[in-house]
């Protein structure tokens, strides 16, 4: 049976007149069992693979190979299905005309395998065609608990329009997680990443095909390591007060605040996916009426519900004190994240102004990135920078761009950005 | 804070009142944590959680008041906005910290014994706690216990209540005769006073849970028998007898760092504002090297107060004169009332500033208090009252 605690750092001390309360709330999962092995029901896992013609020899052949890594890691009993997408989608698996999923056992993962091997590079790229069947194919099994979902693409959505995607992706939004990968360097981060976070997954770059098998048996292991289904955060705060942003800090920046889905006038859910024995941070921001000095109040109740069952609860509170040694204390863990989601921000204006050609921008960002990821002692992200820009001097962010840079550098930056470290408590 | 205190408990009777035998009550279990608690209760003493105010026992049918509580709280409203006060203590609407019932409540086993404890300005919790137990024939017996538990340790809030309850019934019980004379008297109750404390620390130690900060409180007791007057302590907690007509007394000595300094020759208003006024040297708990009281008795030969108190009230007023003329004032506008006049002295030292819990336990002896008009006339002259403050070396009380 699984375990939620929740634990809040903050200053809870506001100065007199002081409305906003800041607070990073871990929360933590233990005991969640494996995918489909909960009473909640039966899980489902989708591998959709890109089989364009921009794949070639060499990538189809390790997507034949990553595809049979990601099938040997699905547990037996799990429902399961394989898509071939080019500029339609096609499920390669189970073989025929028909939406279906099978049950993972032996004879299915030898069928899945074959079916795998017979895959060719062929047509173009309509990646919401793929998200589409996929929403379809899960929907073919009544009652599933749990769907997950892998996707793998080369280039860019060329054949369908940007509006085409997001009906795509909106359709398949709240019914399953995907998790995205990008092989090489002819696809946009952007993109993908818009796919990926409306569907509550990561996106990340596979720089060379020989490491796509090795990724694919880590997603999917994590997938069926999460053995509660879905879990949602639930913030309250008081009335007249505002939630100002809800956002996820540790292990990725995501922000949340538009995910709110309203559960009474005073609290929001924001879906979380499936949890496996891990720990995952929040950032929950509230602006409070200023009350007078020596009052105290709660500024936010931030809850996990699982079937609508509140499992664990932090308290977020807020005291007025004229005490200025207690009132201008940052708490550590609030300063941490603060400056993570900053450095996230910078990396992805300041490459963004570098495409864009916005030279004098660009150094800007990606000087303040510099200068945050030392900060924060983020020492990947500043090894991942030093490939983008030259650091003069990293505590004042004063940095050049790079004549000659690696587009993969650049992507790795990207993808990398919204990992955070995680502050010292 | 200084609102009058949630669950009906103002002059509550206990059903000891008259007999000095403290009847058992309906013995109940908490629905938090299974302890026994004893209808009435406001709060488990095993546990401190609060308890559903219960009907009282006239009231209640003899099948249901053996029975647990179904709802073990009951459900609170917000005195902010009215909404409903959740589990964690909070209002569900507006947020605003919802007054526990810990954080001021009153007793009045008889009509003049009575006392109030209040969480003050200041402080999140309240931590004081008191217990009493009177006769109902005024000036007959009464016992009065102050524990003031210290903030830096781990749940003092329940172990000081624990504490000054399980006094309380040691003392609400005894009746210490001696061998007839008065000396034999003092002797026998200051003996009940040390199984008091005894008892006291035994329920600070049963709540003490594994932790740096063991949980502890200060310790004082007065015990009213007729015209006999003894106090026990430990800390820095306080009784008083101001006398209507004599020189108002301070009866407990510190056991404090600023006590130290005032055997020292440093005047008592600065010794209590230095910077370690209110480390106490004594204290009770299960790292107190000795938590034996000192005891001091006293000949009550005329009407007046017994003040027993925390150090929240004595903060903004220490020496005897001073109190007694606070209390004075105060009366004149709070009535001679025990109840009001402890919650009027209480507001004050809110007034004051409410740094620390508030805790003011009164007993009126003799006649009601004098009215304005008959101003004292001869005060001066009239003999203190004996006083004998008993610091035996080896920690036995005076044979």
């Amino acid at each position: 049976m699984a375990t939620f605690s929740a634990d809040v750092y903050q200053n809870e001390f506001l100065p007199d007149g002081g409305t906003d309360v800041h607070a990073i709330v871990t929360v933590s999962c233990a005991g969640a069992g494996a995918a489909g092995q909960s009473e909640s029901g039966d899980a489902a896992e989708i591998v959709i693979v890109d089989t364009s013609g921009s794949m070639g020899e060499d990538k189809i052949r390790a997507v034949q190979q990553a595809a049979a890594a990601a099938l040997d890691q699905v547990l037996d009993g799990v429902w399961c299905a394989v898509i071939a997408g080019n500029h339609q989608a096609r499920l390669a698996f189970p073989v025929g005309s028909e939406l279906a999923m099978v049950r993972m056992d032996e004879r299915a993962r030898a069928e899945a395998k074959a079916a795998v091997a017979t895959f060719w590079a062929d047509g173009g790229t309509a990646m919401g065609t793929w998200l589409t069947l996929a929403t379809s194919v899960f929907a073919s099994v009544p009652g599933l608990a749990q769907k997950h979902a892998i996707l793998l693409t080369d280039g860019i959505n060329q054949h369908e329009t940007p509006e085409q995607l997001s009906a795509a992706i909106e359709n398949a939004r709240g019914q399953f997680q995907c998790d995205c990968r990008g092989v090489g360097a002819d696809w946009q981060v952007a993109e993908v990443r818009r796919i990926a976070t409306a569907l509550l997954g990561s996106v990340d770059l596979i720089a060379r095909p020989e490491e796509m098998a090795a990724d694919f048996e880590g997603i999917i292991r994590q997938s069926m390591s999460r053995g509660v289904a879905e879990a949602s955060l639930r913030v309250w705060a008081p009335q007249g007060a505002q939630v100002l942003f809800v956002r996820q800090v540790s292990p990725t920046v995501e922000d949340l605040t538009p995910r709110r889905q309203e559960v009474n006038a005073l609290t929001g859910a924001y879906p979380t996916g499936s949890w496996g024995d891990e720990s995952r941070d929040y950032h929950v921001a509230v602006r409070l009426p200023a009350k007078a000095v020596g009052q105290e109040q709660l500024a936010s109740r931030v809850q996990v519900a699982v079937n609508d069952t509140v499992v664990a609860q932090g308290l977020v509170k807020a005291m007025w004190s004229n005490d200025d040694t207690l009132t201008t204390r940052i708490d550590p863990a609030v300063a941490h994240y603060t400056g993570q989601a900053e450095l996230a921000e910078a990396i992805q204006d300041g490459l963004a102004a570098k495409a864009a050609g916005d030279t004098d921008t660009a150094t800007v960002k990606l000087g303040r990135a510099v200068q945050l990821a030392a900060e924060t002692g983020n020492d990947e992200a500043t090894t991942r920078l030093r490939k983008i820009v030259e650091i003069e001097d990293a505590g004042t962010g004063t940095v050049r761009l790079r004549r000659s840079v690696s587009k993969l550098d650049e992507m790795a930056l990207d993808t990398a950005s919204t990992k955070t470290t995680r502050v010292k408590k | 804070m200084t609102e009058p205190g949630v669950g009906g408990v103002v002059g509550q009777v206990e059903p000891s009142v008259g007999d000095r035998s403290q009847g058992d009550g309906e013995r109940l279990s908490c629905p938090s944590c299974s302890g026994p608690v004893t209808a009435g209760d406001r709060f488990c003493e095993a546990c401190g959680a609060e308890l559903a105010p219960s009907p009282s026992s006239a009231e209640a049918p003899a099948d249901e008041a053996s029975a647990p509580a179904d709802k073990p709280w009951g459900a609170r409203s917000c005195g902010e906005c009215g909404g409903d006060v959740a589990d964690d203590g909070y209002c569900t609407q507006c947020g605003a910290r919802a007054a526990s019932p810990r954080d001021h409540f009153t007793e009045q086993p008889a009509p003049w014994v009575a006392a109030v404890c209040d969480r003050g300005v200041r402080h999140t919790r309240n931590e004081d706690a008191v217990a009493l137990h009177a006769g109902r024939e005024p000036g007959s017996h009464a016992v009065l216990v102050v524990c003031d538990g210290v903030s830096s340790s781990t749940d003092s809030d329940v172990a000081s209540l624990a504490a000054a309850r399980a006094a309380r019934d040691v003392l609400a019980v005894s009746d210490p005769q001696g061998q007839g004379t008065a000396a034999t008297r003092v002797a026998a109750t200051a003996k009940a006073l040390e199984s008091a404390a005894d008892a006291a620390n035994e329920a600070v130690v049963a709540h003490t849970s594994a932790g740096p900060n063991p949980a502890s409180c200060t310790f004082v007791a007065a015990v009213v028998d007729e015209s006999l007057l003894v106090v026990g302590w430990v800390g820095d907690s306080r009784a008083y007898w101001l006398s209507d007509v004599g020189e108002p007394q301070l009866l407990t000595i510190d056991d404090s760092f600023a006590a130290e300094q005032i055997a020292d020759g440093v005047p008592r208003a600065d010794a209590e504002r230095g910077p370690q006024a209110h480390a106490i040297t004594r204290w009770l708990g299960i790292d107190a090297p000795d938590h034996t009281p000192r005891t001091a008795s006293l000949d009550l030969s005329g009407p007046g107060w017994v003040l027993v108190c925390s150090d929240g009230l004595w903060n903004y007023c220490s020496e005897p004169r001073d109190v007694a003329t606070l209390v004075e004032e105060t009366s004149r506008g709070s009535g001679s009332d025990p109840l009001q006049l402890a919650g009027a002295l209480v507001d004050w030292a809110n007034a004051q500033g409410g740094k620390d819990n508030i805790t003011v336990a009164l007993a009126r002896v003799g006649a009601p208090v004098r009215t304005a008009t008959a101003q004292p006339t001869a005060a001066s002259g009239l003999e203190p009252a004996a006083y004998r403050e008993e610091v035996p070396p080896d920690g036995n009380v005076l044979s």
